[in-house]
This record gives structure tokens, sequence and C-alpha cells, in this order.
């Protein structure tokens, strides 16, 4: 294998692991602050891009305004599935296949709704940089790709610093750690949840903006990149948001080179049979802290 | 009341030594458990009365030691091979299945001593109905000696926390134990309430039963032939009930605290 | 209930079963044919989740086992159906065993989630062995299933084959239910630790459990191949796994007959919608959340308690 090809696929790679970081932090950071696995965190994705998509094409909007709208749509949805789904659901005792069951439910919504209202086709979203390239050595990147990576890292350093400085970031981490406390200390624990949803979806649409221009927006995106956001989120360790990125980038690094060792057909065979073993492994991550097995 | 030395104890404990995180919580714990005894297990909170009993039970594997019962060594096999073998604990909040009835409960205290598998179920074999007969007529005959015979047909989650632990008991009985583990079988219970566990706890002794208690109820362990004090993650103390009364370690133990 | 009044309502619903394909048209039995075999396959499901509380989207993977095995046993080497139904049952069970026995060692959310990875792998080496599984031009000609030289090849006759199966083991589910491993089985969701404590294997029982889940998933599949006579990848994706899952939570998992509740609602419905275009799929997850939220038991369970709520007056 050529230094070059090596190169490039590094570069494809280190792209793809930081969408799967991104979205493996959403769903972290739900994990955390609810203790619920969100099984439609890809779906976030999919709202965004499909927004960002139907904004530019029909529309006509620029591109700065669509982009912020669908990053928005998604945070909206993850509002609204907290409050009309899951709440219910908490109040009439939910098990935690039910909660499972009901995001795996959104998931399929989702996607169906997006398959009825605007069919099977794949729209393609303008990159950031445009077609851009970033030439190194003798691989290149889209100029897009780097400011793909460059966001994730800040969105990153921005929520570690959201909920290590700010009063409703430390908020939402009480509510996460310590209820009935937070309660007691007149934190809106209910509502706090629901923000954490609202977070999760804020993300997740994000992921979608960033990843519609690489691979365009179709209407089933949603669970291979919730199972590839999931594998990001348990290398990292679960309850730890911030490793999911690092645990992201693991992923896509061992998916390129899968893709250049076997063949492309297989890429999402090897990254599943990663997550498995990840799994059953090291359900704690690459960092072994200590957690429930199964979460 | 005295175990004969030459026979060996139906449970040996020895130098087990366990802990989590830098805490050590057991230290070369060591005692034995001869067969047909009451044996009590007390100590002031946080003592290591919960780990040692989840390592014996099966829960947890020790760092260093082992366990032996009957003559095997335990140390590393899962929960229910050593119930098969005879070793049965109840929990100190009682588990027992909520949504299946009282009377479904004590039925599967006999799982261990059957043998159908899944397809003879399926297809309803011999075997499998007898096998349903039997468990429905011990059942019904320990629901009676336990008192439980008005909510046999109640789902155990609805039966209010101090007949579960008679439940979870008695559900424990069924399975003809050889070493029968109590975890705080007293907590939640008033007086005349524990007075009648003492009884039933000689009973099942008298039976042949192998009893290890645990418990911070002096009343409780009064019952018992032999008694360890575990203080700090060791035994600092055992003999009878009345030797340890009068030990200063643990008048120590107990009032240092 | 009397005996006798037993006998009548049972004799009853029998002929009305009995009768109903003769009654119907074509296009009615036919569906009524998938109603069977996805009650064959969802009962797969639907005790795993109602028994053993796991939530497994591999089925998909095991029915198309079953479908491939069939037309490959039958269309490449021209034995007589059974011979390919069983392998492909062997082969179903063999794999649910060696990949079973690690991933069921996880719980909940990740084993669902493994299920879920289990179900795209399926997806994805049946359309890259297009060798074997012919790709998305799939595999035709596969024989009808004709013992003794009586073929089951229209949609009433293959009525009187799948259902039957169907009921048959929906007997058998009910038997296992009432036995002392579905007490097991029941116990276990309750509380491991007692069931452990008690000598219930648990990690064992899932397994079979498991195994027994492919098994049927495999017999529905390679019936279906028998069925339809052609067999292309689309009929294995994920969101075949997705309608399993589905109409086992509608039907309901606690009840027996459940599956058979929501293997009718799920191939009934889409014809009724198909005025309105491709909306059935978000019909479906909308009633699967409706479903999860307010109606846990399913249409089953809930037919069940307001049916013992009338008789307890």
């Amino acid at each position: 294998m050529s230094v070059s090809l090596l190169l490039q696929s590094v570069l494809s790679g280190l792209t793809n692991g930081f969408v799967y970081g991104l979205v493996g932090l959403g769903l972290a950071a739900i994990f955390r602050g609810t203790r619920i696995i969100n099984a439609m965190q890809g779906d976030f994705a999919l709202l965004g891009g499909i927004t960002a998509a139907l904004l530019l094409e029909r529309l006509g909007w620029p591109m700065a305004l669509a982009f912020a709208c669908a990053v928005a749509v998604g945070g909206i949805a993850g509002w609204l599935m907290e409050l009309l789904l899951i709440r219910p659901l908490r109040r009439r005792g939910g098990s935690e296949d039910s909660y499972l069951l009901l995001t795996l439910g959104v998931a399929f919504a989702v996607s169906a709704f997006v398959l009825y209202a605007v069919g099977r086709d794949s729209h393609s979203l303008p990159g950031l940089g445009g077609e851009g390239i970033v030439v190194i050595g003798d691989a290149s990147i889209r100029t897009h790709a780097v400011w793909l990576i460059a966001i994730s890292l800040a969105t990153m350093a921005g929520l570690r610093l959201f909920f290590a400085k700010t009063a409703l970031g430390l908020s939402m981490l009480a509510a996460a750690l310590d209820a009935e406390g937070a309660l007691t200390t007149g934190i809106n624990v209910p509502l706090m949840r629901t923000l954490t949803f609202a977070l999760g979806g804020l993300v997740g649409g994000l992921a979608g903006i960033l990843v519609g221009p690489l691979v365009t927006v179709y209407f089933d995106m949603g669970l291979l990149l919730t199972l590839k956001g999931f594998a990001a989120a348990i290398l990292g360790g679960l309850a730890n948001p911030m490793g999911a990125i690092a645990g992201g980038v693991t992923l896509g690094l061992l998916e390129s080179l899968a893709i250049v060792t076997v063949s492309s057909g297989y890429k999402d065979v090897i990254a599943m049979v990663i997550l498995i073993v990840i799994m059953i492994v090291m359900p704690n991550g690459l960092l072994g802290r200590r957690l429930r097995k199964g979460g | 009341m005295t175990t004969a030395q030459t026979t060996k104890p139906l449970l040996q404990v020895a130098k087990i030594s366990h802990s989590f995180g830098g805490l050590h919580v057991l230290r070369g714990v060591d005692f034995g458990v001869s067969a047909g005894s009451i044996t009590g297990l007390i100590g002031p909170n946080g003592a290591g009365k919960s780990t040692l009993f989840n390592i014996i039970s099966g829960f947890l594997t020790p760092q260093h030691g082992s366990v032996q019962f009957d003559g095997r060594d335990i140390t590393r096999d899962p929960v229910q091979t050593r119930a098969r073998a005879g070793l049965v604990r109840t929990f100190q909040t009682p588990k027992v299945f909520a949504k299946l009835s009282v009377r479904e409960n004590l039925m599967l205290g006999c799982y261990r001593h059957l043998s159908s598998g899944v397809g003879g179920n399926m297809l309803r074999s011999r075997r499998s109905r007898l096998e349903i007969e039997q468990m429905q007529a011990q059942a019904a005959e320990t629901g009676e000696r336990f008192g439980l015979g008005d909510v046999m047909e109640r789902p155990a989650g609805q039966v209010p926390a101090g007949r579960q632990r008679i439940v979870e008991l008695a559900r424990g009985c069924v399975t003809a134990p050889r070493l029968l583990m109590l975890d705080e079988p007293s907590s939640g219970l008033n007086t005349t309430e524990i007075e009648q566990l003492r009884e039933l706890l000689r009973q099942l002794n008298s039976e042949g039963i192998t009893i290890v208690l645990v418990s911070h109820d002096m009343r409780l362990v009064d019952v018992a032939s032999r008694v360890h004090v575990l203080c700090f993650g060791s035994i600092i103390a055992s003999g009878a009930m009345e030797q340890i009364k009068r030990d200063e370690r643990v008048r120590e133990a107990y009032l240092g605290i | 209930m009397s005996p006798v009044r037993h006998a009548i309502v049972w004799g009853l619903a029998f002929a009305l079963w009995a009768a109903l394909p003769f009654a119907a048209t074509r296009h009615v039995v036919d569906l009524l044919v998938f109603a069977g075999l996805y009650t064959i396959a969802g009962l797969g499901v639907a005790f795993l989740l109602g028994q053993c509380g796991i939530v497994s989207l591999a089925q998909s993977v095991f029915y198309g086992i079953g479908a491939y095995c069939a037309a490959w046993f039958c269309v490449q080497k021209g034995l007589p159906s059974p011979v390919g139904m069983a392998a492909g049952i062997v082969l179903s069970t063999s794999i649910a065993a060696l990949v079973g026995w690690p991933i069921l060692r996880l719980s909940g959310y990740f084993l669902a989630l493994a299920t879920l990875a289990l179900g795209i792998i399926g997806q994805v080496l049946f359309l890259e062995w297009d060798g074997i599984t012919g790709g998305t031009l799939g595999i035709g000609g596969i024989p009808r299933i004709a013992p003794f030289g009586f073929a089951f090849d229209t949609p009433l006759r293959f009525y009187f084959l799948v259902w039957p199966i169907a009921l048959l083991l929906l007997a058998l589910h009910h038997n296992l239910l009432h036995s002392r491993n579905g007490l097991a089985l029941r116990a276990m969701r309750d509380s491991p630790e007692a069931a452990a404590v008690l000598g219930v294997d648990i990690h064992r029982l899932k397994v079979q459990m498991f195994v027994l889940s492919a098994a049927l998933g495999s017999l529905a599949g390679g019936l279906f191949a028998h069925y339809v006579t052609f067999v292309s990848v689309d009929s294995f994706a994920i969101d075949r796994s997705i309608s399993f899952l589905l109409l086992a939570v509608l039907g309901g998992v606690y009840t027996v007959w459940g599956p058979a509740l929501g293997a009718l609602f799920i191939t009934i419905l889409p014809q009724w919608l198909s005025r309105l275009g491709d909306i059935h799929a978000f019909v479906f997850a909308a009633a699967l959340i409706a479903a999860v939220i307010l109606l846990p038991e399913g249409f089953g369970g809930a037919i069940r308690n307001w049916w013992r709520a009338r008789a307890a007056k």
C-alpha cells in the first residue's frame, strides 16, 4: 500500500471519524443526562440535513441561514421528543426496553416521514468552502472536511466549557448526576432533562449539515449513523461525552483502514463487527472507567 | 452444640481479601461453618458483611482467598452453580418475582431439582407435566406452612414488604438447601415477627438445614450456636453468643463507632 | 365457561378460520398467507421480548438464511424442499448459538443495538455474497412444496399449510410458558439475581431462546421462499426486522396469540392505506410509539385485560 493511499485513507478516516464522534457526543450527552440511549440520534442528523437541503433547494435561502435553521430544527425535535414522548412514558413507568422501543419507533417514524414527504432521492448539500480542496502531500481533502474537523473540536470544547462554567450547564450536570439532590437545590430537573435532549438534537442536527455535503442526505441514513455514533460513544466511555470524539476518530480510522485492506462494500460490516466487539470486550471504553454493564 | 473437630466444615472461607478501588473491605477473613449449625455473622456497618456474603454466594469474585463448599472449591463458580449445589441465599431487600404470583414464586423453588428441557416443555412431555404437579404440590405445602395461604394468587410485588420477606424465605426453603444464607432477615420486622422468625430458623435447623445469618439484631443472632464478629474487614472474635457479648474488643468495636 | 360451550366456541372459531379463504378474494388470501408467515417469524421476536426482555432486530437475518437455503438447495442442487428448510434451520440455529453466546451476556440497550448491528451485517452480506444469493437480481424458480404430488401452489392451498404450522407453534409456545422453564423465563425478567440463586442458568436459557427464535425465523423464511418462488435481498433488509418487532409489540408480547394479531395488523393495514401513498411505514412507526406509551401490552394484552375485567364482574 502506497504512502499516498495510506495518507488519503487516514484523512478520510479522520473526517468520517469526527462525524461519528459528533453523533456519539450527542448520544453520550443524552445518556449522561437521562440514562436513555437515544436510538434515533442519527435521525437528528437526517432532520438537520434534510431541512438544510429543502431550505436551500426549494426556498433558496442563503447557506448560513439554512444551516443555522437546520441545527435549530434538530434542537427543536429533541425538545419536542422529550416533552411529548419521553415524559409520558416516564410517567407511566417505562422500563429500559420500552425507552429503547420508543426511540427506535421515533427513528423509524422520522425516516418514514422523510421518505413519504421527500422521497427516496438523495439530496446534496453545499460544503463550507465550496468545492475547494486542501492538499497534504500526495493526498487531499475537501476544505469542507477541514471545517468539519474544526467545528467538531470547537463544539467539544464549547460543550466542555458549557458544562463546567455556565450556570445552566452546571445545573444540567447536577440534575444528571444526582436528580434528587438537584431538586432540593431548586433545579428544575425535568426541564434539565428536556434541555439535554434539545442539546443532543442540536449536536445531531449539526452533524447532519456537516456530513451532508460529504455523503448526501437520504431517508435511511439515520440508523447506521446512530450505530456508528454509539460505537464512538462506547469507545470514549459512555459517561464521558467528550470521549466520544476520540472514540469516533478511532472508529473512522479503523473503518478507513478496513476499506483499503478488505473492500469498500464491507465497510459497514466491519464497523458493525467493531461495534459488537467493543461492546463485549470493552464496554467501559478505551479508558476502562467503571460502569454498569450494558449501560 | 459443639462441632466435632474431625468432620470437615460444610462451608470453609479461607483468607478472603478484597478491596474496592484502594479501600480494603476484607482482610484475610477465615472461618468455617459446620453442617447442621446456625452461624451468625455480625459487625458494625461498613465492616464488610455484605461483601463477604456476596463472595460466598457468588455475586462477587474475591481478589484473594478461597471458598470451599462441601469439599469443593467454589470460589469462581457462578451463582447458579452454587445454588444447584445447595447454597441458597436471601437478600437484604427481598427479591421476589414481582409479576409472578406468590404460588409461582414458591413453585420456582423446585427449579434446581428438576430437569426437563425446553423442548420437552414445549411438547408437554410426561416429565414436564409431572414436574408442574410436583411444583404445585410443593408450593401449596410450603405456602401453608409459612402462613401464606391467603395471598397465594396475588402478584408477589403487591404483597406487603414484611410478607415479601416471608415469601422469599419460603421460596428458599422449597429449594431444600444444604446451606441457607440469610442477609439481614429481620429488617422491617416487628418484635413478634422476629420471634416467629427465630422459631422458624430453629425449626429449619432441626430439619437439617445449615444456616448462616447476617444480622445486626442481637435478638435474632441469639439463635446462633456460633457467632463471628466482623470489624473493618477482619474477624475480631468468634465463639458462642455469651462469650462474644463479654468480649472487650467487640464492645469497643460497637461502642467506638 | 362450561366444557360444552368451550367446545362450541372453539368449533365455531375453527369453522370460521377454515371457511375464510374460500369466501375472500385471492388477494386477501394472499395477505392472510403473509400474515401467517409473519406470525411465525414474529413469534420468535415476541417471546424473546416478552419472556426474556430482549429486543431483537436480527430476525431478518435468519429469515433470509431460511429463504436462501431453501432457494439454493432446491434450485441449485435440485433437492426436495424439506432438505432446504432443514438446512436453513440448522444454519440459522448454529449461527444464533455461536453469535448469541457472547452477545447475550450484554444487557438492555447494548444487546438490542448488537442485534441491530447483526441485522445490518446480514443485510450487507446478503448483498455482497451475490454468488450464493443472487444479490439484487435474486434467485427465481424456487419449486413449490409438493409432498406426494400435491403442490401448495395457490394462496388458498398455502393458507392451509402455513396457518396450521403457525397455530401449532403458538400452542407449543403456550406449553412452554406454563412449564418449569417458562416460569423461570418470566422470573428472570423480574429479578435475575433471585432466579440465579434458585439455580436458573440465565445465560444458557437466553441462548436457547435466541436459538429457538432463529429457528422460527428460518422456518418462516423457508416457507416464504417456497410461496413466492423468487427471493431477492430487498426482502431481507433491516426494515424486515423492524416489521417483525413492530408486529410483536403491537400484537402484544405477553399473550400467546399476540403475534397473530400483530401480523394481521401489519399485513392488512398497508392495503387500507395504499390510497394515501407510501405512508404506511410512518403509520406503523407511529403505531409503535403509541403502543409503547399507551398500550405496553399491545392489542393482545389490552383485549385480554378487558376480557378479564368483564369476567370479574
